[in-house]
């Protein structure tokens, strides 16, 4: 009777390690998936260069999401980093472009933009979010000592390396993944937070007129 | 088990620990990005060496103006800032072509070396405002060697304003259409007015399709006279471009009958990553009966055909570059110094932009 009971307690044992041993994995086996999504440009299915995240988000509606992001993308960044372009039905699209230098140059001035789309897409308690269309946009100097972008010249990433050394091309885009993954940094934020920007306020000192 | 569950939970710990500093972005704040700049610095420097066929320099256009010499063009420095709304630009020259040829003395003699130095304010992201001392807005062709294709200028270049002071209001009705409107001093290329704000200047910029851009530009002033400009540039392959430059001047009525007027066409041919073949063909004439420009007496004219090349290496530009100008008169002079309707020059430039 005993050896019954014995066996019964340790074929329960087994049972409740087999769980926690199945969840563990099934948690290890989320993490690693999650954290497979490549946190560099990628080259997609498309051969177009693309930056794509995905972010849990517990305890957040799809409305709420959506509202935040659309905040985002119409308030956190000037129109040319940035620009909201059109919303629909849970995905919000923009557009904007960030300046390049070439690493031969010794100067620190514009040699190019790199334009973009970001497309946010949210559902119930996560969001995700991807930059591509990378267009390259050739900049000259201009009779007022501007550097402006050289009209019909455009160029797609991908083919960043017919017109740019190995060295530029590289310095290109690693300025161009710093400034995506800052804009998705900033997203994050947003997304967290139910408010509009906020101003720094500096805070004003309170001078006693007479009693000091 | 117990070490299989034990491996797991450390394994656990580790990637919560992970996800958790990956997750740490709540430094960042909501406050807008503002698209402020750093100062940035640009320029360029020229160097050549012309040879003339008839032994003496005979072709008057700026620039590029030593016979048989290595000569040396200028250095450009160009600083800019961008606050907010707010911008500026700074740009010095130092040397022939960035001094005396294209910029005007100081009331001792000397030289400011200003090219550029004006202020902009965008009240709006359509509506920008600014002053100062700037570049023309009128003609094809530019001061800075890093941004004309050809070394040697055309006669219209030579000939228009090369900086305006004054005033101007930029309105962008979109990417594609903007007009600019604005008062400048009564005298071309002058840091100071002689005494009037007399100049009217406005350019209407039009870009029909993606890489043809279209600038329409008139200066008028009783002090300065009346000059409209027609600038454009398409680029009609990735590696073919067309440019046009056309433009008539007419004298301020006081300074009586005359002016110039001219057509210039500069198509530009890029056979490799690093080498384009461009030619300019231009017709000028200066109009009877009071002035002569560039040495082309009044009611003669002069068609000009320059060949170039521009072949880059990094920020190294060698400008290899032959012209041969014919005119309907004797206006130069041949290797004997008699007077000859034609003459012809042959120069190598190399121009650093950085």
């Amino acid at each position: 009777m005993q050896k019954a009971a014995s066996k019964g307690r340790l074929l329960f044992y087994i049972s409740i390690m087999k769980k926690i041993l199945l969840a563990a994995i099934c948690i290890i086996f989320k993490i690693t998936t999650a954290s497979a999504q490549a946190d560099t440009l990628v080259i997609d299915e498309n051969n177009k260069y693309i930056y794509y995240q995905v972010v849990a988000q517990a305890a957040s509606t799809a409305d709420t999401l959506h509202a935040r992001a659309l905040t985002f993308a119409k308030k956190a960044f000037v129109a040319s980093k940035l620009k909201f372009k059109d919303s629909d039905k849970g995905t919000i699209r923009a557009t904007g472009g960030v300046l390049v230098s070439k690493k031969s140059s010794l100067a620190m001035h514009e040699d190019a933009r790199i334009d973009y789309t970001m497309t946010i897409e949210v559902k119930e308690n996560r969001y995700r979010y991807w930059f591509t269309d990378f267009v390259i946009v050739p900049y000259q100097r201009d009779r007022y000592g501007n550097f402006v972008p050289l009209s019909g010249k455009n160029l797609a990433l991908e083919k960043g390396l017919s017109d740019l050394s190995k060295k530029d091309f590289d310095g290109y885009t690693a300025r161009l993944l710093a400034n995506v993954k800052d804009i998705g940094n900033r997203l994050t934020v947003y997304m967290k937070a139910p408010v509009a920007p906020v101003k720094k306020e500096v805070k004003k000192a309170s001078i006693p007129a007479t009693n000091w | 088990m117990k070490k299989i569950l034990l491996l797991s939970l450390i394994a656990l710990g580790t990637l919560t620990v992970k996800a958790a500093t990956i997750g740490s972005t709540n430094k960042l704040t909501m406050v807008a990005d503002t698209g402020d700049t750093p100062l940035t610095i640009s320029g360029s420097v020229d160097a050549y060496y012309k040879y003339d066929f008839a032994k003496s320099s005979q072709i008057g256009t700026s620039f590029a103006s030593d016979h048989n010499s290595f000569s040396i063009g200028m250095v450009d420095i160009a600083l800019k800032k961008t606050t907010g709304k707010t911008s500026f630009v700074g740009e010095v020259s130092f040397g022939p072509r960035g001094q005396q040829q294209s910029i005007p003395a100081g009331a001792a003699g000397d030289s400011y070396h200003i090219q550029n130095l004006y202020v902009n304010f965008a009240a709006t992201d359509e509506l920008t405002f600014t002053m100062g001392y700037m570049g023309t807005f009128i003609g094809y062709e530019v001061i800075s060697p890093a941004a004309n294709f050809n070394y040697s200028t055309s006669y219209l270049f030579t000939n228009g304003p090369f900086q305006n002071a004054g005033f101007k209001a930029t309105y962008a009705f979109s990417p594609k259409v903007s007009l600019m409107a604005g008062i400048f001093n009564d005298g071309w290329n002058a840091y100071t007015s002689g005494g009037k704000v007399d100049n009217f200047g406005a350019q209407l910029f039009v870009s029909p399709v993606d890489g043809w851009n279209a600038y329409l530009n008139v200066i008028t002033g009783y002090s300065a006279g009346t000059e409209f400009d027609l600038t454009t540039a398409y680029q009609i392959t990735d590696a073919f471009k067309l440019g046009l430059n056309a433009a008539d001047y007419k004298l301020p009525s006081y300074a009586g009958k005359g002016g110039f007027s001219g057509i210039a066409l500069y198509p530009q041919l890029g056979v490799s990553k690093s080498v384009t073949l461009g030619l300019r063909g231009e017709y000028f004439k200066a109009k009877a009966t009071t002035t002569a420009y560039s040495s082309i007496a009044p009611g003669t004219s002069v068609t000009a055909l320059t060949a170039t090349a521009n072949i880059k290496s990094g920020n190294l530009t060698i400008i290899p570059e032959f012209r041969l100008d014919n005119g309907s008169a004797t206006s130069f002079l041949n290797k004997s110094g008699m007077p000859t309707k034609k003459a012809s020059q042959a120069l190598l430039a190399v121009v650093y932009s950085f």
